[in-house]
């Protein structure tokens, strides 16, 4: 794989070429809690020791509110203007949690139905990974598949060697054609610069087996397990909502006046009691513990059945930001233990 | 004075309630998370300290916690919005077993550098010795400071232009992506059937758009007005870092000035919203 | 302040019993005023919810009025009384948000008062148009950001 070095002015210089052509950059933002676009060039900093953002990088594909269509009527005529898909946008610094994250949505995305906005939107997107050097209670990555160092997802991966220099692998057909746009700002190094770096991350402390996880999993549906869970869970969506691989959402027409509106694509979650909510005022998930269930399952059963992935990069963020610290990790770790 | 666990050991073994809301330690050192203890047995992971910040009462008005004797273990602040239940007729008091704490002040949050703080509804706290309470327990001194940010910032706000007021919570409110956390942690949000989930009609816009967040934040604001008790939790749990409490404690100073009006305090007293004094003001109204 | 072809949509929000009438005594009696307000009738003052006003606004509109009927003479005794009480704060609420709360109006306005309807509504309807339109909130319409 081709290697470059880059320091952090010829990031700079690269991320101000960018803003000038008119391409979107997204970063964390500096309290780290969500992800923002670059105004400035020389606000771009790079901080592999960082927590995951709270919020996570999956609204570059996936936005929180996302238009499918524009309508107009009048007396006699509706007119349909279909949205158009965000220009060109380069996420900058993503953790190998959150980048791995795009190829797993990518799947039920595209699995029966082909999601054009979603699609298009991760086509105009170059995703800059970042080796990362975080770890705490909450992270599992490297019991998910995928570890602190993983390239997965990422079209460019960045390793930091000091605080003003960084190795750059091109990972894929995408990143290795950036590289050569860019190409005075890179320059050529070797793997034998990222490999200290990248031997001394150790990655996070906690571990599980994910295939005991679902053969457990595949046995126990009727369980009272996540009853304890089922007390104390509020049902917001947070969990939902913060996380990379998430993907459910809920479709609404909203009007602008009587003549005039749109048709919106929102983040929609199952811990909600009105998720499964039946129009005849049945729900089949109904209460709490049931709900829990089902994102356990779902992220550690179904999509693996259907897609043999795990639906989960282990970012941990859920559970650093739930109101009353559920700790998904310590939740399976438990299960996997059962059997 | 007894500790936690035999307090909760008592509970049960007296027959003083069916199940028991406490805390008890979360993965990460430092953290707690609610817990819901059934019998004597499982007291013994019960804690009690500076990182106890969640507000339990929130499970009182639970479907599943309804007609069940609960005893809690509650701070003066959580003591207020159970109070606030009592005088709503959400929950009844001999249904309620209150463990009060003898508070010294909480931790703004569980990591970082505000973990090193007191939350900011401490600083200003009158009912640091539980205001009721069926018995007491003392939670250690840990000798937290901090500044109240969040009082200089409504002062800040107060000060500003309508447009200024406009354009800063245009960019707070553009942030939510409506988890809808704070309506969950609220003690206070307790409708069966929130008005932000009615869709015939559609009050309140799903959408975390620009008009569908304004709308959320000034109803959620509203409907707290003159009812909250200012325990913060909405602002803690939102996960987009909306500065939620500026809303609320400038509406509990509204109905301090406006009326003399402190929420939480009495559950006999009338609440503000559900009565009226002949001499409100109407100056604005022709 | 702004062009002077802008008429003002006005919304407001009627009590059945006293503005309701008072607007109809006005219409009987031959009163002639501006034609800006889109009227909506409901049982009470009590019953206008704030959100009723958000949704105005969001609906395009650039000013709204509450009317009811004056303190004691409630049908229901005391809707009008609650409904005071909810728009004291109300206001407050509005105004630390940055909405400006002087486009929000009320008024007392009983079923003999035709002449006091006339007024109140040509007040509003000049006093909007002073404002403008309330491009503030009508702008939050249509914008939402994708990402950011």
């Amino acid at each position: 794989m081709e290697e470059y070095i880059i320091s952090l002015e010829d990031l700079k210089k690269l991320a101000d070429n960018l803003i000038k052509e008119g391409t979107d950059l997204f970063l964390p933002s500096p309290d780290n809690s969500r992800f923002v676009r670059l105004k400035k060039a020389d606000e771009l900093k790079l901080a592999p020791e960082a927590r995951p953002s709270d919020i996570s990088a999956k609204q570059a594909a996936f936005p929180k509110c996302d238009p499918v269509l524009f309508y107009k009527r009048d007396k006699s005529t509706v007119e349909l203007k279909d949205a158009e898909p965000s220009a060109n946008q380069v996420l900058f610094g993503l953790k190998p949690c959150d980048a791995a994250a795009f190829g797993i949505m990518n799947k039920v995305f595209n699995w029966d139905y082909k999601d054009n906005f979603f699609n298009k939107r991760l086509e105009n997107t170059l995703v800059i990974g970042l080796a990362c050097t975080y770890s705490d209670d909450y992270c599992f990555c490297t019991s998910v598949g995928l570890s602190p160092v993983s390239e997965t997802g990422s079209d460019i991966f960045l390793v930091r060697l000091s605080d003003a220099q960084f190795a750059a692998r091109a990972v894929t057909d995408k990143g290795i054609q950036f590289v050569k746009k860019y190409s005075q700002l890179f320059a050529k190094g070797d793997s034998s610069k990222s490999k200290p770096a990248l031997e001394s991350i150790k990655g996070p402390a906690r571990k599980f087996d994910s295939k005991k996880v679902k053969d457990w999993l595949d046995k126990n549906f009727e369980t009272d397990f996540f009853n304890p869970v089922g007390d104390t869970c509020l049902g917001c969506g947070q969990c939902a909502f913060v996380c990379p691989t998430c993907h459910c959402f809920d479709i609404v027409d909203e009007d602008y006046s009587y003549s005039e509106g749109r048709r919106m694509k929102n983040w929609d979650a199952c811990q909600f009691s009105l998720f499964t909510l039946h129009a005849s005022g049945h729900n089949p998930r109904d209460n709490q513990a049931k709900r829990y269930r089902q994102r356990v399952n779902h992220k550690f059963k179904y999509y693996i059945d259907r897609f043999k992935e795990i639906l989960c990069t282990g970012c941990g963020r859920c559970s650093r930001g739930c109101p009353v610290t559920i700790d998904i990790g310590s939740i399976v770790t438990k299960i996997g233990n059962l059997t | 004075m007894a500790d936690i666990i035999s307090i909760a050991r008592g509970v049960f073994e007296n027959k003083k309630a069916d199940i028991l809301i406490g805390y008890t330690k979360a993965t990460s050192e430092g953290r707690t998370r609610p817990v819901i203890v059934r019998s004597a047995d499982e007291v013994q992971n019960l804690v009690l300290n500076s990182s106890c910040l969640n507000n339990l009462a929130t499970y009182l008005t639970r479907k599943e916690n309804k007609g069940k004797k609960v005893a809690i273990v509650a701070k003066g602040c959580d003591i207020k919005s159970i109070v606030q239940l009592i005088a709503e007729s959400q929950i009844k008091r001999e249904n309620v077993y209150i463990i009060g704490v003898k508070c010294n002040g909480v931790k703004r949050s569980f990591e970082g550098e505000d973990s090193k703080k007191i939350a900011e509804k401490c600083l200003n706290c009158n009912v640091r010795t539980p205001h009721l309470a069926d018995e007491t327990v003392d939670m250690s001194d840990e000798g937290l400071t901090g500044k109240d940010e969040k009082a200089e910032l409504i002062e800040k706000l107060d000060s500003m232009s309508a447009e200024e007021r406009f354009a800063f919570w245009e960019e707070q409110f553009e942030k939510c992506i409506k988890c809808y956390a704070c309506r969950q942690a609220c003690p206070l949000c307790y409708c069966e059937r929130c008005i932000a989930d009615k869709s015939m009609p559609r009050w309140v816009e799903s959408s975390p758009t620009k008009r569908g967040n304004f709308a959320w934040n000034i109803v959620r604001a509203f409907h707290l007005s003159g009812r909250c008790i200012g325990c913060n939790e909405c602002e803690r749990v939102c996960p987009a870092g909306i500065p939620l409490s500026l809303l609320n404690r400038k509406m509990v100073m509204v109905a301090k000035s406006e009326f003399g009006y402190e929420s939480g305090m009495s559950a006999d007293a009338p609440t503000l919203i559900g009565t009226y004094d002949l001499k409100d003001k109407e100056e604005f109204i022709k | 302040m702004s062009d002077s072809s802008f008429e003002p949509k006005i919304v407001a929000f009627v009590c059945n019993w006293c503005t309701y009438t008072g607007a109809d005594l006005a219409g009987t009696s031959r009163m002639k005023y501006q034609s800006n307000v889109r009227m909506i009738r409901l049982p009470c003052t009590g019953r206008i919810d704030p959100m009723f006003i958000i949704k105005a606004f969001e609906s395009g509109a650039d000013g709204v009025l509450v009317s009811g009927c004056h303190p004691g003479d409630c049908h229901y005794t005391a809707g009008n009384y609650h409904a005071r009480r909810r728009w004291i704060l109300f206001r407050q609420l509005l105004k630390f948000v940055g909405i400006d709360e002087s486009r929000v109006f009320f008024s007392w306005v009983s079923a003999s008062e035709g002449k006091k309807w006339v007024d109140v509504i040509n007040e509003v309807t000049d006093t909007v148009r002073s404002k403008g339109p309330f491009t503030n909130y009508q702008k939050l319409n249509k914008e939402f950001t994708i990402n950011g």
